[in-house]
């Protein structure tokens, strides 16, 4: 069966006729042709498919599409102001944060999630909240070290 | 007037062109691929690790609203072209070459191994297709460990093998083994397991195949190592000629040596598009990538170790047995490469190594990221053990039997010369690093609470690409070619045969070509992934800094030499008299005169220049690797070990490396952490799991786990000054480096700080529980 | 890993909600959080032919405080409880062990109910209801029933919630004066289920042991009130004598289950482990609370 939904996503409105069963990570990716969520495990471990749904991060692959009607939806897509990079982005950039780049959205979600609410941070409590997404090609210091640099230009702004 | 530029790209950490994409989401992998009228692939998988197929019943599947087409293995049999496994063809087996079906026809040889392929709108009505596929099997007895695969009773998993032993057993003696161990003062018996674990990158394998019938062309979009490769095994496969074929690649998202080839997988979904005319992808998920794709690194060693009272480590005797999986992949030719690197960087007078290769139940034993790490493993484990029988510190016994850099270089007893190994200066470089004496107090007070820290150092070397060969090239897989164009918007493009998969390589061969041609790094274009233009090449076996770095680096000043032939037509000076920097060509002593590399690369374009003016501005440079080179280093790791619950951290991690020049030391330090990540990984968490029937038990990220955030500490990393060989090239590869050396070096500090329980460690693989069984072990004598 | 097809309802209240599962009984499973079961039906290893999603039933979220109880309703998101005053003044043992549960993303859609309806022996909301002897609240067609933590768990996976009945809140009694808590955790990561957790509380009178609740997860296909241990500390001082002894009692007669992280052997040590340190945790903060 599938169900009508009306969803905010990156600002804009959106809406759909998925299945029930499909998942919200799905939807974006072939639906709404948002391919920059990527999904790498589809069972909840991974956080490739993290976004942030009204204000929390979400892996959006243990949410059914259907769910999120109504709610306001942020994907990767949605962080860059004017085509550019936002400061965590840049930051990331500075930092050789990333090589393949394809746990890179999931992480920048729970990052952007983790400055929000807590900007003053440290490395521990930073390891621990990005302890639910898995990188395979960095070691992780270079994505603590671009999030931290984020935070500390955001505190000398 | 012209600024001359003072600074070089080249050792610089100059950010990566490919971030700007990856940070917003805009990579391009196979998934977020969408052809027109595109169709989704699933497949039918064997629940049993060991059974004859008798029946497969595809007609309810076919019935079914959104499945376009379901075919068998015998189907699959004949729309593709049978023969013997294409990659082993290719590039050989140290056995006899195991026949099987592309899709199971007759028979399944693993819990997963595909039986048919399910093609539908969408991979969930793909799924649901699959379910209603019903096939009757008929248990086999499964060969689940190696020591059964031994026996002539088991059956054996490949008809025309006749039994179960993938790589039959041989065995080579360098210098006077039966002497060395006659007259050494002690001889030590080890056994030492590796376990199996897995690539696991974050994306998957797949592919979207598109099959244009007017044309005959078929194009794959797919994830891999080289292009090149993925197209010569799916124009055997579907049996189209060579240039009946294209295959493209995007981002891919990690492989570890996992994405080589054609997978028989995507290549039954291209035949399906073939077949229907229409576009199949194909994107395993989590589950197959964990159970079929591929494992790697199941290997037990028995070791004899030939000593002398002061610890010279003089001879070693070595019988490997590796278990190779079910279909074939690169297990076969592993012992060769650990054969010929197991002296290391030692003195070794005399080796002797056999080994034998078995097929089992298991998924396929492919290239993992240094596929040979075993070596360094077996090697650093068993110089720990004797120093502490012989009463000698871990540092002290490695300097003891490091072979002195000398000119003429010692050779390995395997053939190779250690020209140029920094070995010493790593060992003492780290040991200055880690302060070993402050950490023995602080060991001895912890030890004092009931808190177990301990430290291990583990050395090694890897032919990135290794020396040269007297009259031949360094590098593994031969020549390295590239294509350079200045085309007409000035830009120096670069056509490489690399296919990068996060080594950055659109970032490093762009700054060495920048620099030796003489323009910005925004004006360098670096071109992978697509077999109509880039030549032959593979990334893999950490080659690319040298073999790319250096074709990079002789292939712009080739380019260069030509547009400045072509630039003094243009400027009517001698080419001589010419040089580029910062994208101007200038007559030297003269700013005034410069001319940008644009303008010359338009004018070239327009044709302005007469007949005896070259204005094809391209060039097609090869490179052997020149002097070629060691790369190597040591790591040193501090643990605290929790022996009450068997929960280990690891506190600290330095590195003391050696990759020669660096190109990007970001890139350099990214790679060596991620290699050093999957080396704690495999030692404290991961473990592809079968029981004692070859059922798979890792299936998912729950059982199989990686580590995260909180498992890899900060990895303190210094560059050793290196010993240049080469005029011109002495980069030098590290891709593979931080994976070889990090498991031993976290089991020698795991069994330092257990060293009051008087626990000898000879496996890999130590989870908690494993680590308390360790301890209750040595406490009652065993 | 696609979920399987099946047929959705959203009731918006919880009268709906009993309707629906009257219709639709064992064929239909409650959609809370989904941390759970989505993973199982992406696995396929769950096939409900309906999904009754109760994610907009407001009336079932929220957390109150009243006569010494702390009502949570069903659909509380794990976050919520774990960000509330009230949780962390009145249930310090269940505050202590929502940081544990997953990551953050998963506490973000989780809830209190779910993790509990769920039953999973090595999670950690259960072992903390086991603690507490919690009270479930059901609703059906019959009317309201209540059941005690020590009989909510059956089972691995299954509790005592019939098929048409809708768990909409559970009572937690609040902590009173004296009591320490502590919840402590051998898992492989950060995150990870257990693989053997205790929750403990301790309440100290006069320095001695008034009450103690001591139970596991992971050590059984429920989580287990470890009450040989318990009744020999009431009464006790604290001491390290005590703890050892305690924690021999709570690992003597325990058959742990074994699996790929762990053996039952492994688990047992542990479990005495966690006892002893669990305890001199809860003993301190007892104390530094007064």
């Amino acid at each position: 069966m599938t169900v009508d939904i009306s969803l905010t996503v990156n600002g804009e409105t959106r809406t759909g006729s998925p299945e029930a069963r499909k998942t919200l990570a799905d939807f974006l990716r072939d639906d709404l042709d948002l391919t920059g969520t990527h999904v790498g495990c589809e069972h909840g471990v991974c956080g490739a498919c993290t976004v942030i749904i009204d204000g929390r991060p979400v892996r959006s692959c243990l949410m059914l599409a259907i769910q999120a009607a109504g709610s306001e939806v942020t994907t990767i897509e949605g962080l860059a102001t004017d085509g550019g990079l936002n400061p965590l982005q840049q930051a990331m950039w500075d930092s050789h944060s990333f090589q393949c780049g394809f746990c890179t959205p999931g992480f920048v979600m729970q990052a952007t999630a983790f400055l929000r609410d807590h900007p003053d941070g440290d490395e521990q409590q930073l390891r621990e909240a990005l302890s639910g997404n898995i990188c395979r090609c960095t070691g992780y210091q270079s994505i603590i070290d671009g999030v931290l640099l984020a935070a500390e230009r955001n505190r000398e702004r | 007037m012209t600024r001359i530029a003072a600074e070089r790209y080249t050792g610089a950490s100059v950010r990566r062109s490919e971030d700007p994409r990856i940070l917003t989401g805009s990579g391009r992998y196979v998934d977020d691929i969408k052809l027109p009228g595109m169709l989704h692939a699933a497949f039918v998988r064997s629940p049993l690790p060991h059974a004859r197929v008798l029946s497969v019943d595809v007609s309810a599947a076919r019935e079914l609203p959104g499945v376009v087409a379901v075919y068998t293995g015998a189907e699959v049999e004949e729309m593709t072209v049978p023969g013997p496994d294409a990659l082993s063809t290719l590039i050989g087996s140290a056995g006899p070459i195991p026949e099987f079906s592309l899709l199971a026809t007759d028979k399944v040889r693993l819990v997963g191994d595909p039986v048919a392929i399910v093609v539908a709108e969408s991979r969930y009505l793909a799924e649901d297709g699959c379910e209603l596929v019903e096939v009757e099997y008929d248990d086999l007895p499964p060969v689940a460990t190696a020591s059964f695969a031994l026996d002539p009773a088991s059956p054996p998993l490949f008809a025309n093998l006749g039994s179960n032993i993938s790589r039959p057993h041989s065995r080579t003696e360098f210098g006077d083994v039966t002497a060395t161990f006659d007259q050494a003062d002690r001889v030590f018996d080890f056994h030492i397991d590796v376990h199996r674990h897995q690539n696991v990158p974050m994306e998957g394998r797949g592919s979207v195949a598109s099959y244009d019938a007017d044309s005959g062309l078929m194009t794959v979009y797919t994830a891999t190592q080289s292009v090149q490769l993925s197209k010569i095994i799916v124009a055997m496969r579907l049996g189209l000629e060579q240039d009946k074929v294209r295959v493209i690649a995007g981002d891919i998202g990690g492989s570890f040596g996992l994405k080589i080839g054609a997978s028989r997988e995507e290549l039954a979904a291209a035949a399906a598009a073939r077949a229907l005319g229409r576009p199949v992808k194909w994107v395993e998920d989590r589950g197959e990538n964990l159970t079929v794709s591929g494992q790697a690194r199941e290997e037990s060693f028995d070791i004899r170790a030939a000593v002398s009272s002061e610890g010279d480590l003089l001879g070693l005797d070595v019988k490997m047995l590796i278990d190779t999986g079910s279909y074939p992949a690169m297990g076969g030719g592993v012992p060769d490469i650990i054969q010929a690197m197991l002296p290391g960087p030692y003195k070794l007078a005399a080796l002797g190594f056999e080994s034998t290769g078995v097929t089992t139940n298991k998924a396929p034993y492919v290239a993992y990221r240094g596929p040979w790490a075993s070596e360094t493993f077996v090697r650093e484990r068993i110089l720990d053990v004797i120093a502490k029988d012989l009463g000698l510190d871990p540092l002290e016994i490695r300097l003891r039997n490091v072979v002195p850099r000398t000119d003429p270089p010692a050779v390995m007893i395997t053939g190779r010369p250690l020209v140029g190994i920094t070995t010493r200066e790593s060992l003492e470089r780290v040991a200055e690093m880690v302060d070993i004496p402050a950490f023995r107090r602080r060991q001895a007070e912890a030890r004092a609470d009931g808190r177990y820290l301990g430290v291990g150092m583990a050395t090694f070397i890897e032919a990135a690409p290794g020396p040269r060969a007297p009259g031949g090239p360094s590098g593994p897989m031969g020549l390295e070619s590239m294509r350079l164009r200045l085309d007409e918007d000035g830009i120096v493009v670069l056509f490489t045969g690399q296919m990068p998969h996060g080594q950055s390589h659109q970032t490093t061969l762009a700054q060495v070509a920048a620099d030796e041609f003489g323009v910005p790094f925004e004006q360098v274009r670096v071109v992978v992934g697509d077999t109509d233009v880039v030549p032959f090449g593979v990334t893999g076996g950490s080659r690319s800094a040298t073999m790319t770095g250096g074709v990079a680096l002789h292939g712009a000043r080739q380019l260069k030499v030509k547009v400045l032939d072509f630039a003094s037509h243009l400027m009517e000076v001698s080419a001589q008299d010419l040089q580029i920097t910062e994208g101007n060509v200038w007559v030297r002593g003269d700013p005034d005169s410069a001319v940008p590399v644009t303008e010359i690369a338009r004018r070239a374009a327009d044709g302005e220049f007469g007949p005896d003016a070259d204005a094809d501005l391209e060039v097609v440079a090869s490179f052997d690797g020149g002097e070629g080179g060691w790369s190597g280093g040591t790591h040193c790791a501090i643990v605290e070990v929790d022996a009450e619950t068997g929960l280990v951290q690891v506190e600290r991690y330095v590195v003391a490396e050696d990759c020669g020049a660096l190109i990007n030391p970001a890139v350099v330090e990214g790679q060596i952490r991620g290699g050093v990540a999957q080396g704690i990984g495999a030692v404290l968490l991961e473990r592809s799991a079968y029981d004692q029937d070859a059922n798979f038990q890792s299936a998912t990220f729950m059982d199989y786990l990686m580590p995260t955030a909180c498992d890899v500490p900060r990895i303190e990393i210094e560059h050793l000054e290196t010993v240049p060989l080469d005029a011109h090239v002495n980069f030098r590869g590290v891709g593979e480096g931080g994976m070889i050396v990090a498991p031993p070096t976290v089991v020698n500090a795991i069994e330092d700080a257990l060293a009051p329980f008087g626990v000898r460690i000879f496996e890999q693989h130590l989870p908690p529980a494993r680590i308390l069984e360790l301890i209750a072990e040595a406490d009652s004598g065993q | 890993m696609k979920l399987p097809p099946f047929d959705y309802e959203a009731p918006e209240t919880t009268a709906e909600a009993i309707e629906l599962l009257a219709e639709h009984d064992d064929d239909a499973s409650v959609l809370a959080g989904g941390q759970s079961l989505i993973p199982l039906l992406a696995l396929r290893l769950a096939r409900p032919a309906v999904l009754i999603d109760v994610n907009g039933i407001g009336e079932l979220s929220g957390v109150s405080a009243s006569d010494g109880q702390v009502t949570i309703g069903a659909v509380t998101r794990e976050y919520v409880a774990e960000e509330s005053q009230t949780v962390a003044e009145s249930l310090p043992l269940l505050a202590a062990a929502l940081p544990f549960i997953g990551h953050e993303a998963i506490r973000s859609r989780g809830t209190i109910g779910g993790s509990l309806a769920h039953g999973d022996p090595a999670a950690e909301l259960p072992a903390v209801a086991r603690a507490l002897d919690a009270e479930f609240v059901l609703r059906s067609r019959a009317g309201e029933r209540l059941v005690s933590a020590a009989d909510w768990f059956e089972g691995y996976l299954t509790t005592a919630r019939r098929p048409d009945e809708l768990l909409v809140e559970v009572r937690f009694p609040a902590a009173g004066k004296g009591t320490g808590t502590s919840f402590l955790e051998v898992a492989r990561r950060h995150g990870d289920f257990a693989i053997v957790a205790l929750a403990t509380s301790l309440t100290l009178a006069d320095g001695t042991i008034s009450d103690a609740r001591l139970a596991f997860a992971g050590m059984s296909d429920v989580p287990v009130r470890a009450t040989e241990a318990e009744s020999l500390l009431v009464g006790e001082r604290p001491s390290a004598e005590l703890f050892a002894e305690a924690a021999r009692r709570a690992t003597a007669d325990i058959d742990p289950p074994s699996d790929l992280h762990g053996s039952a052997e492994y688990r047992r040590k542990v479990a005495a482990a966690l006892v002893r340190r669990g305890l001199r945790a809860a003993a301190d903060n007892a104390i530094e609370g007064q």
